[in-house]
């Protein structure tokens, strides 16, 4: 199963790595992103579609975890919303 | 000021007046500034020494533990801790050295991406840059590892950072996506409320969770109010009131057999600061069959990750636990639950004159203050002795418990020392976990600290051992120590005193000298090698399925 996330992020070096890192050591799979700069430069705008047969919100709620993470959506993920709003 | 002179006054302002390292070449300027700072700095003799010791200060005492050591080794050394102390959720912060600026990426002597390493096994790192940002990174730092679930923080600074001139600036509100828990009456405290009472087999399952949540007199009170009978893990001994009639023990791999009847049986599993570790659950799809699960933890990352909660709750725990005690009408189960108690208590005569290491744990629990400090390291000492001592707090029990780190248990008793003076420290450590961090005992005596050690010396990798005999057909294969070195003279060379006893009329008053003897002690005990952890849960097997022999 893939989901789209959304996230905003502030512009540090290393927060594409923690992101990268968590999406992989949670058992997920990136098999596409985008990123582009926001907010005049402070931040950065990542869409990424990830894959798994786990469900997303264990990755949502790690990489939410992450001290850089702004704002993070996961669209697609119907199944998901519940356990996220737990 | 420099910014070393900066690190020192921000460390001041965080109320730091212990830390824990080792100098190298990138880290000078910081050890410079230490030497005439009211700062104590104890000098380790291996940075993962540091590490652990600056997490037995914090779980000792729920302060902040920090360790330095320098860039490239010093910083690596360190990783071993930070992952200990992500696993345990321990609130530290590491500083380390880096080489200059300039130089980073180039493969500069002593260089590594120590934030790179560090990613995995920290809540967060940062490599400071610019000396202006030095001491916000250092607020946030503190800020960040006791914030929401706490964790170990590293800051990275290279040399000319520490050099440069820079301003020391009180902390800034930078750090925005912190968990705050909100005391609200939610939908879900009138659910979990509807759940307990309509529950008749309730069980507390208590994690360290409720001790790093200050919530232990909430948690006892709330087990007083409800009856609701309890098990903890192996983080969470010391919450419940060990007089507590309905407190049945640990649950798990090694658990009681009577708190892991209680948990399969239960109708609902009030999860208290716990996170269903596989160690705890044994096979996840067979634990607790017929529970309802109410979960509350501070982080949401816990919640339905390996068991789905029925209700989950974020709220401080101290305010949801004095929510949730009323009365419960559950006298039947209340009553079973403590006939299993009783029916499966521990049993200490076991026939033969060798020493029993549980008889002997246990003999040595009833000794000592209530407030004393226990620190362990892995493997079955470690099992043992959460099976046979006494624990009144959960700061008092220092064990490795999420990575399993063996070598922890000496460093861990040194910060607990440094943290607890007036109390008693014994550091329980096996042959083998012993001689990972044994460097260790040079710190004791560089500070004359008092840690009365029990080495129980099987001559084996005991918990290995165990399982090459039970699920490797007793194929042995380097779980032979019998080349240890004399425990005594070893100790001796680091002017530690010692005696070594090998039968079982000897442990008493063994025990009793080492006790009432002034600083360190080493008191060597020989058990028998073949001697297992029992109950055990077999791996990928229901936690009802314990076994308490070879079959």
């Amino acid at each position: 199963m893939s989901f789209q996330l959304h996230m905003q992020c502030h512009k540090q070096p290393d927060v594409v790595e923690r992101i990268l890192r968590v999406i992989r050591h949670r058992g997920f799979t990136l098999d596409e992103m985008n990123m582009t700069p926001s907010n005049c430069g402070q931040r950065i705008e990542l869409l990424m579609i990830v894959s798994s047969t786990r469900p997303a919100h264990l990755l949502m709620t790690q990489v939410q975890k992450l001290h850089d993470v702004v704002t993070l959506k996961c669209i697609d993920s119907k199944v998901d919303s519940t356990a996220i709003s737990c | 000021m420099n910014g070393a002179e900066a690190i020192v006054k921000t460390l001041i302002h965080h109320g730091v007046d212990t830390v824990f390292g080792y100098p190298g070449g990138t880290i000078m300027p910081l050890y410079d500034a230490l030497f005439d700072a009211p700062i104590e700095h104890l000098l380790c003799r291996h940075e993962q020494g540091a590490g652990f010791a600056a997490i037995g200060y914090s779980r000792s005492s729920q302060r902040m533990g920090v360790c330095i050591a320098t860039s490239g080794p010093g910083a690596t050394n360190l990783v071993t801790a930070l992952a200990d102390a992500m696993m345990d959720s321990v609130p530290i912060v590491a500083i380390t050295g880096q080489v200059s600026t300039a130089s980073i990426g180039t493969d500069a002597f002593q260089e590594i991406d120590i934030l790179g390493l560090s990613m995995a096994c920290t809540k967060h790192s940062f490599l400071v840059t610019e000396p202006e940002a030095l001491c916000q990174t250092l607020h946030q730092a503190f800020t960040l590892a006791r914030s929401g679930r706490p964790g170990p923080v590293l800051v990275d600074i290279p040399k000319d950072i520490q050099q440069g001139l820079t301003h020391w600036h009180p902390p800034l509100d930078l750090i925005t996506n912190i968990f705050q828990p909100e005391k609200t009456d939610s939908e879900n405290l009138q659910q979990a409320l509807g759940l307990i009472k309509a529950s008749s087999r309730p069980v507390a399952y208590i994690g360290g969770g409720a001790g790093m949540a200050n919530a232990i007199e909430e948690l006892r009170q709330f087990l007083e109010v409800t009856g609701v009978p309890s098990v903890c893990t192996l983080k969470g001994l010391g919450a419940v009131n060990p007089e507590d009639p309905s407190y049945l023990g640990m649950l798990g791999m090694h658990g009681t057999r009577a708190a892991n009847i209680a948990v399969q049986e239960c109708d609902l599993l009030l999860v208290v600061g716990a996170r269903f570790d596989d160690r705890v659950t044994g096979k996840l799809d067979t634990f607790a069959p017929d529970a309802k699960v109410i979960h509350i933890d501070i982080d949401p990352a816990e919640i339905n990750k390996r068991r789905v909660a029925d209700v989950c709750l974020h709220q401080p725990m101290q305010w949801l636990l004095a929510g949730l005690s009323r009365p419960l009408h559950i006298k039947e189960w209340i009553s079973y639950c403590r006939q299993l108690k009783t029916e499966y208590q521990w049993q200490y005569n076991k026939p033969g004159e060798n020493i029993y290491a549980p008889l002997l744990l246990n003999q040595l629990s009833q000794r000592l203050p209530p407030k004393a400090v226990i620190s362990c390291d892995v493997g079955q000492h470690q099992m043992w002795v959460a099976q046979h001592m006494t624990f009144h707090h959960t700061r008092n029990h220092l064990t490795s418990g999420g990575l399993g780190t063996m070598g922890f248990g000496l460093p861990a008793a040194i910060g607990a020392a440094m943290a607890r003076p007036d109390d008693t420290v014994v550091l329980v450590s096996g042959d083998g976990s012993f001689m990972m961090n044994v460097q260790e005992l040079n710190t004791i005596r560089r500070r004359q600290l008092s840690v009365k050690i029990v080495l129980l010396d099987n001559q084996r990798l005991g918990m290995v051992r165990q399982w090459q005999e039970l699920f490797y057909e007793g194929r042995y294969s380097e779980t032979d120590l019998s080349d240890n070195p004399d425990f005594i003279t070893l100790a001796s060379a680091f002017g530690i005193g010692g005696r070594t006893i090998t039968q079982r009329d000897e442990v008493i008053p063994a025990l009793d000298e080492m006790l009432s003897m002034e600083g360190s002690w080493l008191l060597h005990v020989r058990i028998d090698a073949m001697e297992n952890v029992w109950p055990l849960v077999p791996p990928d097997t229901a936690n009802h399925e314990m076994l308490e022999k070879n079959p």
